[in-house]
């Protein structure tokens, strides 16, 4: 779950438009779903009962199935990924489907299904779609036909192209007119040419790449190896690694959260037979690093609330019913505990 | 003839002297599943509703006509069977005696088991493991064929019609003398299955055609049985089934998954009749082999058995036996063997005639752990009756148990070897009263209740998923049921109904804070409840019957359910059509006679209205 920035450059621009803009743009009162949390609540396999809900912070009302309630159908998938790109929010289902919704009241836009395997992440260049999906597992459960499919018009539509990748392509981002994919399996980060459509560049990188992120005006990677994670930031001019750094952490599951003050978490599981799982936070640019900052068990998804400093934790609870949310302040005292849907896995924070 | 007299005497029947002429045909000796089933619920089903079956699978036929919930994932897709608020893997499911559930996943999937493939359909409810062995917990499921002898030669050929490309055919023929007898058939059974649906994973909810899910299946079963002796019988069954299927994808998905399933099962058996004794010897053999898309999956089970059935004296009966289990697996992910032996004595008494009491006794052993006695002791006892009426009242208690599958031990990865098995026990009390006269009738009322621990669930840890002993059950429940039969005028008329509540709640789940906790388990209706009434008139039959299933929750503690739904299946019959010798019975068939828009499962649609037309040539 990922806001876009579609160009890092542009953002300061329209940072800059928006600002001097202000006296004559007259305010748009938010949504219902513009402010508070959504919490993106995956759903199990073979259910398709993934769904959204919306959490108020400060009254703790709970809204389940946000996407059900607004359209009188339900969501019908297992629910990957949430991005936001101005006023709509790109709902990715892995069971083959992207659902675009009205960011403020969760109205259906339209929706990609066809052409779709495994869809994971999306961007958004110009009027362009690009989604990130697996492609079908073969024999073995590989999945050597992983691809982007790419998607004229906003709204959604048919799947015009699909731009072969490396094996399990993750997150996509969007600068300019490329798309940098975390291709996770082999290690790659493919840049695409969106007007093209073809692969500009790639590059090699260190462990699996799982998410970009952008910190101190770079763009970053996240990527995980069997004992460290690894971050990298990339050269937005000839597109080559800047910098890498590395932490050694085992067992990282991939869930990453962005605190104040440029602190990052991470989640990681000792795995078999203990299963414990902890939250390790660190800072890229200080020497920050808190290990086990908090440990707990079946941790399946994490978030940070920066506007009240609060760590979010979501729990799985197996899959075999709802999950459970939990809310810890700054000195790691529970302040909330929620059921929510099933399989909570990423949050969005909204104004 | 002696040797069947003396089955007669051996079960019970007490024939009035000596020279009591035995009916012909005569029947090849089947072991009785009620002989130590004193205290326990037990449902047989009749040639005459198997038939009515035909065309249809055995989970349409448990759903439909049982207090069994069977969990379809659409029409000809994975069915499987929820007894008493327990799971698939809590039922066992046995084919002339010997235990078909696949041993990597511990069930057996219903739609592919065809009505047609079978003579004998009976199910039992409650703990059985003392009696049947592993998974027994829930009930257990018993399928047999049935030979005859002296009956010369037989044959017939049925076709079927049906909506959403259904066709089937079935072929039969036998024949048997007093010393030999065989029989052969040889089943089709296929369908497109593009029925309409609402679809609720797209944008508008459009009606449309289901895609990727057309079934098809065929088999073959051969059963043949000599007479060896007038003391000793040699029979054999043989059934190859394959179905090939599309599998239809849940609502909001777009897979074109397929999959294909070959079974070849087998079962020897040799009988020796003594006087006062039965020893039956028995060989079999289960091969599984799944094709999962390109994914394959292959089983091998080989069965040893032994037992010694005695009635050593008028009041006692002693049975006492040991069963080898040897399993192979050759999964996609891994490889895996596992050996079980069984040992089980069974004794009942019967200190007069309106009392029957039993004990059961079994003992399993897998791998390298010995499991302690699974016990159950059971009681029958007609306390009242007069010339038209018996009130009898039914008890038991039993202890059953499920070893882990292959899957939960060695799947790669995930597996997990530390599991211990699932155990359960559970007690019920019944009461019936049968009235015989002009209308004849018949209503029993169950109450039961079952805990079930170290109940396996897969969670996911870290990066994958791994399943452990985590969950307890407390199921409790009331099984009602009646059965009535008449005349009028000419008129045959019978009608039977059925009524259960079950509530299976968690009492331990992930943690102390689960909120499954206290909560009905996930697909498991509170309330369900089915009714039929048959008439018949000089060879011309109809019925109409009905189900009910309650609400379903998705989840235990989601705020999702299933809305209940109700069921009409109408037929008509006319069995005295013939040209010449040939018999030419026809049947015409209506389900989902409402065109009811409803999901056993959420996102699975299931068909409205269908019909099916059957034409059968009977030499």
């Amino acid at each position: 779950m990922k806001f876009k920035l579609n160009q890092l450059v542009w953002a300061f621009a329209l940072i800059f438009l928006s600002i001097s803009c202000t006296e004559s743009d007259p305010d748009r009162p938010l949504g219902e779903y513009e402010t508070g949390i959504l919490i993106m609540n995956e759903g199990a396999f073979g259910s398709n009962d993934g769904e959204v809900y919306h959490l108020n912070p400060s009254t703790g009302e709970l809204k389940a199935d946000i996407f059900e309630a607004a359209n009188n159908r339900p969501f019908a998938g297992l629910l990957e990924d949430m991005v936001s790109v101005d006023d709509r929010l790109y709902l990715v289902a892995n069971t083959g489907k992207v659902e675009i919704v009205n960011a403020a009241d969760f109205k259906s836009l339209g929706t990609v299904s066809g052409g779709l395997d495994q869809p994971r992440s999306l961007a958004v260049v110009g009027s362009k779609l690009f989604i990130s999906d697996y492609g079908p597992y073969d024999a073995d459960f590989n999945t050597p036909e992983s691809f982007i499919a790419v998607v004229d018009g906003l709204n959604g539509g048919a799947v015009k192209k699909k731009i072969k990748v490396s094996n399990k392509p993750e997150d996509l981002f969007a600068f300019g007119k490329y798309v940098f994919v975390a291709g996770s399996e082999e290690g790659k980060v493919e840049i695409i040419d969106a007007e093209k459509e073809t692969i500009f560049k790639t590059l090699e990188v260190p462990g699996r790449p799982i998410q970009f992120f952008e910190m101190r005006g770079d763009l970053w990677l996240y990527s995980i190896g069997d004992n460290e994670i690894f971050f990298q930031s990339f050269h937005l001019d000839n597109f080559t690694r800047k910098i890498q750094t590395g932490l050694p952490l085992a067992n990282a599951t991939g869930r990453i959260a962005f605190g104040n003050d440029d602190l990052i978490y991470v989640s990681s599981s000792s795995g078999w037979p203990d299963y414990n799982d902890s939250v390790t936070k660190f800072s890229l640019f200080e020497s920050t690093l808190v290990q086990d900052y908090i440990t707990e068990t079946g941790i399946y998804g994490l978030g940070y609330d920066k506007r009240n400093s609060n760590l979010i934790l979501a729990f799985s609870n197996g899959f075999q019913g709802n999950g459970t949310l939990k809310i810890y302040n700054d000195s790691l005292s529970e302040v909330l505990s929620i059921s929510v849907g099933r399989g909570p896995s990423g949050f969005m924070f909204k104004d | 003839m002696s040797l069947l007299l003396w089955i007669g005497m051996f079960f019970g029947f007490q024939p009035q002297s000596q020279d009591t002429v035995l009916l012909t045909p005569v029947e090849v000796y089947a072991p009785t599943l009620d002989r130590f089933t004193q205290g326990q619920k037990i449902k047989s089903y009749s040639k005459a509703e198997l038939n009515t079956y035909q065309g249809r699978s055995l989970g349409d036929l448990l759903q439909e006509t049982s207090p069994v919930f069977i969990r379809q994932y659409g029409a000809g897709m994975l069915a499987s069977p929820s007894f008493r608020g327990t799971s698939a893997g809590h039922t066992s499911v046995f084919w002339n005696g010997i235990p078909v559930n696949s041993p990597s996943l511990g069930q057996s999937d219903l739609s592919i088991l065809p009505v047609a493939a079978v003579d004998q359909v009976a199910i039992h409810f409650g703990n059985g493991g003392a009696l049947f062995g592993n998974e027994a917990i829930g009930g257990s499921i018993h399928l047999g064929t049935k030979l005859s002898f002296s009956e010369g030669f037989q044959g017939s050929f049925s076709q079927q019609f049906g909506s959403f490309g259904q066709t089937n055919s079935y072929l039969k023929s036998s024949f048997s003398s007093e010393k030999l007898s065989s029989e052969t058939r040889f089943y089709r059974e296929s369908a497109t299955n593009d029925f309409h649906f609402k679809d609720l994973g797209q944008a508008e909810t459009p009606i449309v055609r289901a895609q990727n899910s057309a079934v098809k299946q065929m088999g073959i079963v051969q059963d043949l049985a000599w007479n060896l002796s007038k003391t000793t019988q040699l029979k054999a069954s043989f059934w190859y089934n394959q179905a090939d299927r599309e599998i239809q994808p849940v609502m909001g998905s777009n897979t074109n998954d397929i999959q294909s399933d070959q079974s070849f099962r087998m079962a020897v058996d040799y009988f020796h009749f003594g006087k006062k004794s039965i020893l039956n010897l028995k060989s079999g053999l289960v091969q599984d082999n799944q094709l999962f898309n390109q994914s394959e999956n292959n089983t091998v089970q080989y069965f040893l058995s032994g037992d010694w059935d005695s009635a050593f004296t008028p009041k006692w009966n002693l049975k006492t036996g040991l069963r080898l289990n040897f399993i192979q697996g050759e999964l996609s992910t891994y490889q895996a063997t596992d050996q079980r032996v069984e040992s089980y004595q069974s004794l009942r008494f019967q200190p007069d005639e309106n009392l029957k009491i039993s004990l059961n006794l079994r003992q399993l052993a897998y791998l390298d752990q010995f499991e302690p006695f699974i016990p159950s002791l059971g009681a029958d006892w007609d306390f009242w009756k007069n010339s038209n009426n018996q009130l009898s009242l039914k008890a038991s208690i039993a202890k059953g148990i499920k070893v882990p599958t292959l899957n939960d031990r060695f799947w790669e990865p995930g597996g997990n070897p530390d599991l211990i098995p699932e155990k359960s026990q559970s007690g019920e009390i019944g009461l019936i009263w049968q009235k015989t006269g002009g209308i004849s009738w018949e209503n029993s009322l169950t109450y039961y209740r079952m805990t079930v621990d170290n109940w396996i669930i897969w969670i996911p840890k870290g990066n994958f998923w791994t399943p452990e002993n985590i969950r307890e059950v407390q199921n409790q429940g009331i099984e009602y049921q009646g059965q009535a039969s008449t005349e009028l005028g000419n008129w045959n008329i019978t009608a039977n109904w059925a009524y259960t509540w079950s509530r299976a709640i968690s009492t331990k789940g992930i943690g102390e804070t689960d909120p499954a906790i206290g909560k009905q388990l996930p697909y498991t209706p509170e309330h369900q409840a089915n009714g039929r009434i048959n008439a018949g008139y000089n060879g011309f039959s109809t019925f109409i019957g009905t189900y009910f299933i309650g609400e379903r929750r998705v989840t235990s503690d989601g705020q999702r359910t299933m809305p209940s739904y109700q069921f009409f299946n109408l037929g008509v019959s006319y069995g005295n059509l013939s040209l010449g010798k040939i018999k030419i019975p026809l049947r015409f068939q209506v389900n989902n006679l409402f065109n009811k828009d409803y999901q056993v499962l959420y996102l699975r649609p299931m068909p409205g209205r269908s019909y099916q037309f059957t034409l059968s040539i009977q030499l």
